[in-house]
């Protein structure tokens, strides 16, 4: 049965030249999970947004949007649900309770029947022990649930949601689009879901929705839709790395998850294997060195850092790996100065980090970009905050000309990123410590991203990153280093790293496993498929 | 039957009201020691940290409250010696000792008052007399430490950029500048946000209810009721002046009928009654385990 249905749908914003959306026309059956996917500002959220009468944006419309049969300008607000990006700022309450009775409470139930409701919702989500907790007091994942569990509490028909993992860590993220997933199979809840991260929800969705400047590309079931999607790069580069694996082989039917990469890897020999890198990192001169390094929070808590050891090597990208609350971030805290271990020493270039007096540490030496990126900046124009900083905009190896006289929050998330970058690199650090640097951007963005770091390294930079993306630290690392219960358990070159690594690596090397060794790009192992060429053809 | 931190918190709010209003009107000294005796018991009951630094710096309190009195105010007939051709009077020291007592018996209630009353519960409170009141409550205790956290953030990342330097005041006055305008900033950005995750989940569409954990239950009614009747009796000795102590110009004495004895009866049992609560509890629940 058809639930959404949305005809010739355009929209302009006030004093824009172009429509945002062209002419869209698609419709979702009742039960489907939808994911809908396009590059930064192609107008996924617009087209959202549109679809929820009470986000929707100022402007010119047209075209019709019908839900169940009628328009949406006459939904009631707990007919659609809807979860934004941010977990922090949708919530509007300080108790879990109260954010669950929120919707409720709006729509002027009793008493008896929000007790009844939250309690169900609570229990079906597994978040009972948190009923009575702060909001403050939890992490980003348990926020999202939250913010998920508080719109489902009014029953919406259709649930809406705009990057809802972007903030998360890989796990995590994983976990709330399981439970999403859970939703729709359960309460045969239909959902649109917009996403940069696709590895993850291409393999369950039933149908999938491309857009492209405002334009439907393509919309069906994911594999059809992925073939159509070859040529299209851009787009492409977010896809699971089995399809693009396929793209590269050009297979007649794409292989989106795992095991269907496996099976379509299969079909092509290996009797050509990839040489080991041999690398030579020996008699390299040392930039940070962390010696027996112990840290902890508040005396009464545990240890976060206990004995810490590491030395980087000047001019190489060393991505440190680890689940969360391991005490990456803490490390890097360390290793700027920000915050001081109890016990143990930390050199950069040889000397003591005590012995960096006045700022000297930060003076051409050393930069931190932290998580939040946001917190980087300022001033109220990009403009402003790169002459504060003493950037020369035209020695930039990017281009942000086009957004010098917007406010830095206003920029996506890439555009943001680099942003930071234009300001930290007019410190000329020798060695620049970054922080989930691939935190909330899309795929078109994290390529922008990798090949600046190349770029930096070759000019002689050091970089250490702290990163939950295997796929980020697989294309861009000389070495990965595995950060587990506040010490580094184990450090090696990216593909020795990831192809002994069984759980805690790329989905190209999970595809290659047994067939090739240390493929673990998708680059890398379309390339070697290639190589050997199919096995029907030899015979 | 539960524990007196676990009753409604309109009851206990009303329990509070009581035994501190009528310590603070009536300047008695038998209430006063019974309020002060009853604060102290029931803060050493439920106080889990067991600091003696509270209790040090309420006795010093008492003690200059006490002696302020008698230093400056003469009144009084019974002298008990002179300092510089001021003479030092034995009622105006009874009454610093008393008057002293009852604040420090009401410092004690409100430390206990805000340990027992949790920021939710007093919402709940608040709530039934405004809603809006309640949800605004419950919005900037949600905005606050979420604002303090992102801001030592900002200052952090700053830091750690080497852009404001720390050994320049000038610099250093700068710096706090712009990131107090950027939290601005940031704050009316997140702040549309959450106004569009209101509107979403339909904030003012119909007139909102007010949802909230607590109930209010058979022992809850039993104690409110117990709660009045004590404050009632109490007031009620007070009120016909057999329950009462006059310091000035002579101590009256206390003055012991059925009524006062009563009337002072029920204000020591009122000002008791939590730690009595607490500690039957906390007997009932090791006899069980005991069962176990």
């Amino acid at each position: 049965m058809e639930i959404l249905d949305i005809k010739d749908l355009s929209f302009t914003y006030p004093l824009a030249a172009a429509p945002t959306l062209d002419s869209i026309s698609f419709s979702v059956n009742e039960g489907e999970l939808v994911a809908l996917c396009g590059a930064t500002g192609s107008g996924k959220s617009t087209l959202l947004r549109l679809i929820k009468k009470e986000l929707a944006p100022l402007g010119e419309k047209s075209g019709t949007v019908k839900f169940r049969g009628k328009s949406t300008e006459d939904c009631i607000p707990s007919d659609i649900g809807f979860v934004m990006q941010d977990p922090d700022h949708q919530i509007v309450t300080d108790k879990v309770w109260h954010e669950l009775a929120f919707g409720l409470e709006n729509m002027g139930l009793p008493q008896s029947s929000i007790a009844r409701r939250t309690a169900e919702m609570s229990s079906y989500f597994g978040i009972e022990d948190k009923f009575d907790r702060n909001i403050s007091e939890l992490s980003g994942g348990q926020k999202q649930l939250i913010n998920l569990a508080a719109v489902m509490v009014t029953e919406p028909g259709l649930l809406i949601l705009d990057e809802p993992t972007a903030q998360l860590d890989p796990i995590t993220a994983s976990d709330f689009i399981n439970t999403v997933k859970k939703l729709n199979r359960d309460l045969s809840l239909t959902v649109i879901i917009a996403e940069h991260r696709l590895e993850e929800i291409i393999p369950l969705c039933d149908k999938l929705l491309v857009i492209e400047n405002g334009r439907v590309l393509a919309f069906g079931k994911p594999h059809d839709v992925a073939v159509q999607l070859y040529s299209h790069k851009d787009i492409m580069c977010g896809m699971p790395a089995a399809a693009r694996i396929s793209a590269a082989l050009g297979a007649a039917r794409p292989a989106l998850s795992v095991i269907e990469g496996r099976e379509l890897v299969r079909t092509y020999g290996n009797e050509v294997q990839p040489e080991r890198n041999v690398n030579d990192t020996g008699n390299k001169d040392t930039a940070l060195e962390f010696h027996e390094v112990y840290f902890r929070y508040e005396r009464e808590l545990p240890d976060v850092l206990k004995g810490l050891s590491f030395s980087v090597n000047k001019g190489e990208i060393y991505c440190i790996l680890g689940g969360n609350g391991s005490g990456k971030t803490t490390a890097l805290g360390c290793a700027s100065g920000i915050i001081k271990p109890y016990s143990g020493t930390i050199r950069i270039f040889g000397k003591k980090l005590k012995e960096y007096k006045n700022q000297t540490l930060y003076k051409e030496c050393l930069a931190l970009m932290p998580q939040d990126i946001k917190t980087v900046f300022l001033r109220n124009t990009v403009r402003e905050e790169l002459e504060d900083a003493g950037t020369d905009i035209s020695s930039l190896p990017f281009d942000l000309t086009p957004h010098l006289d917007k406010h830095p929050y206003d920029l996506s998330g890439g555009e943001m990123q680099l942003c930071a970058f234009a300001k930290v690199l007019a410190l000329k650090p020798k060695i620049l410590l970054l922080d989930e640097p691939t935190k909330g951007l899309d795929a078109a963005s994290k390529i922008k991203i990798i090949a600046l770091l190349k770029q930096l390294t070759a000019n002689g930079m050091t970089i250490v990153t702290v990163t939950h993306d295997v796929e980020f630290a697989a294309e861009c690392a000389d070495r990965c280093a595995l950060f587990f219960r506040g010490e580094i358990v184990s450090a090696a070159p990216p593909d020795e790293f990831f192809s002994e690594n069984s759980f805690y690596t790329t989905a190209a090397s999970r595809i290659t496993r047994g067939h090739f060794r240390n493929a673990v790009t998708a680059g890398k192992a379309a390339e070697l498929c290639l190589l050997n060429g199919r096995k029907a053809e030899k015979i | 039957m539960r524990g007196f931190k676990e009753l409604n918190p309109a009851v206990i709010m009303l329990y509070y009201l009581c035994v501190i209003g009528i310590a603070m009107f009536c300047t008695d000294p038998v209430i006063t020691g019974f309020s002060l005796a009853g604060a102290v018991t029931m803060f050493l009951t439920i106080d889990r940290k067991r600091k003696i630094g509270i209790h040090v710096s309420f006795f010093l309190l008492f003690a200059v409250l006490a002696l302020i009195n008698p230093v400056f105010y003469h009144n009084g007939v019974t002298v008990l010696f002179v300092v510089n051709d001021n003479p030092i009077t034995l009622e105006a020291t009874l009454y610093g000792i008393t008057a002293s007592a009852m604040m420090i018996s009401v410092l004690y209630r409100f430390r206990t008052f805000t340990m027992i009353m949790t920021a939710d519960k007093l919402m709940y409170v608040f709530g039934k007399l405004s809603p809006k009141i309640s949800l605004i409550l419950s919005m900037a205790l949600r905005y606050i430490p979420l604002m303090r956290s992102q801001t030592s953030k900002v200052r952090n990342t700053q830091k750690a950029l080497g852009i404001y330097r720390e050994d320049n005041i000038a610099d250093t006055i700068k710096g706090e500048a712009r990131i107090f305008s950027i939290m601005t900033t940031w704050s009316l950005e997140n702040g549309i946000i959450t106004a569009d995750s209101m509107e979403a989940r339909g904030y003012g569409l119909h007139k909102r209810t007010n949802f909230s954990v607590f109930r209010f239950t058979l022992p809850d009614r039993i104690m409110l009721l117990v709660f009045l009747a004590l404050a009632g009796i109490t007031a009620w000795a007070v009120a016909s002046g057999e329950a009462g102590f006059t310091f000035y110009p002579a101590l009256s004495g206390v003055t012991l009928t059925p009524l006062s004895i009563t009337g002072y009866t029920a204000y020591g049992i009122l000002s008791f009654l939590p730690p009595i609560i607490e500690l039957k509890e906390a007997v009932r629940w090791k006899y069980l385990i005991s069962r176990i």
